[in-house]
């Protein structure tokens, strides 16, 4: 299953998202999170050390994070602010932890997380606006999806919609 | 020199180990008569007074937590309400994390040098360093242990103004571990290391493993 969970008020982004994967079979789960309850992560560590895999913040961020664990993908169409995505795509990075554990281990020399669910899913961004540095932004992902053991999918502008669902098999 | 200082972790004070950094940095850089006023982004109702701070001050100091691998969602959010300066001023950084190699948080300082560009300030680099996760479980004398090295890191913010010289350069440490190291270390992970983790957990009252699969 491909999680696309959209963090801007825009739905025609994810209008255009829907009608390409139909067209191409692919089986999407799209969450629109712009109306939803999701706060920033606190960093209370609750989720590794005191309730081990769940969150403490009890919002709509617990449904994205049920479905997050059994996604081979997950992709975020965020806004963008100071050359990076806005506070609310990255909200929905930060709240992640969860399917990590504390455990460590290291991983091509480099310390990483153990995961908690075996295979975490891939990761794809979708942008919306220019105030983005995109070479940086593809850099992040690379990193983030690094954090997770899983591959960076890319960082594709909302007006390449098509290129995105391409890479959603 | 006076010194705008915004802790950037969304983590409350009490718990915050840039917090506790910011105490031994602030130690070194004021012995000299230097002055700061500080502020926590967690604080969300002293926002307005961090705006106004902002606004008037040239040197800003922002320390930070790396999450996943760049700025916190909540210090965006913050961010995100600034107007750019349009004078003389400067942004600084001190950037720390979890993981202990110097690698880990090249991406997140990337980062900053383009945050104090799109702020309109003039940069004024970033002292990195991991290894930092577990302060806020420490007891006071292995807490100095680990955040006292800050101090002569404040030392030198106060001598040259900025994170630029070869000594806040170095001291990043290592920024990958020789294979040796790792392997040592990789033991200490499946050993006391995993046994450090299951007593912090027991300190904030957990009752299950620390692998625990709750949805699935
Ligand atoms: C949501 C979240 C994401 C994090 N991401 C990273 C990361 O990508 N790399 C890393 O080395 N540490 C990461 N950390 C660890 C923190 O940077 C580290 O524990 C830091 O010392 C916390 O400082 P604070 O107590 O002031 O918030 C993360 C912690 C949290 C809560």
């Amino acid at each position: 299953m491909i999680l696309i969970v959209n963090t801007t008020s825009d739905t025609s982004v994810t209008e255009e998202l829907r009608k390409q994967a139909e067209a191409g079979n692919v089986d999407v789960d799209i969450v629109e999170a712009g109306s939803l309850k999701i706060s920033h992560c606190i960093g209370c560590n609750y989720c590794w050390l005191k309730t081990p895999g769940e969150c403490a913040i009890k919002d709509d961020y617990e449904m994205i994070l049920k479905k997050l664990i059994h996604a081979d993908q997950y992709w975020v169409i965020s806004d963008t602010a100071l050359g990076f995505i806005d506070h609310k795509g990255k909200n929905v990075f930060d709240r992640i932890l969860p399917i990590l554990t504390m455990n460590l281990k290291f991983v091509k020399g480099q310390m990483r997380h153990i995961s908690r669910y075996g295979k975490n899913a891939d990761v794809g961004l979708i942008i919306r606006g220019d105030a983005a540095d995109k070479e940086y932004l593809e850099r992040w992902v690379e990193r983030a999806a690094l954090n997770l053991e899983s591959k960076s999918l890319g960082v594709f502008d909302e007006s390449k919609i098509k290129e995105a669902v391409s890479c959603m098999c | 020199m006076h010194v705008l200082i915004i802790n950037g972790s969304p983590r409350i004070k009490k718990f915050s180990n840039t917090d506790k950094i910011l105490d031994e940095f602030t130690k070194g850089m004021c012995e000299g008569g230097n002055t700061c006023d500080r502020y926590e982004i967690s604080d969300k109702a002293s926002w307005d007074a961090i705006r106004k701070a902002y606004d008037e001050s040239d040197n800003i100091l922002i320390a930070i937590p790396l999450y996943v691998e760049c700025i916190p969602g909540l210090l965006m959010e913050f961010l995100e309400t600034l107007t750019p300066k349009t004078g003389n001023a400067k942004m600084s950084f001190i950037l720390q994390s979890g993981f202990a190699e110097g690698v880990q948080l090249r991406c997140g300082e990337a980062y900053l040098e383009r945050l104090a560009k799109n702020l309109g300030c003039e940069y004024g680099g970033t002292l990195v360093k991991g290894g930092n996760f577990e302060i806020r479980f420490l007891n006071d004398e292995n807490r100095a242990k680990a955040t006292s090295p800050y101090a002569d890191m404040g030392r030198e913010f106060a001598a040259c103004g900025n994170f630029n010289s070869d000594k806040c350069k170095a001291f990043t440490g290592p920024e990958i571990f020789p294979a040796p190291v790792r392997v040592l270390v990789g033991f200490f992970f499946k050993t006391a290391v995993r046994k450090n983790f299951i007593r912090d957990g027991e300190s904030l009252g957990c009752t299950r493993p620390l692998d625990y699969k709750p949805y699935s």
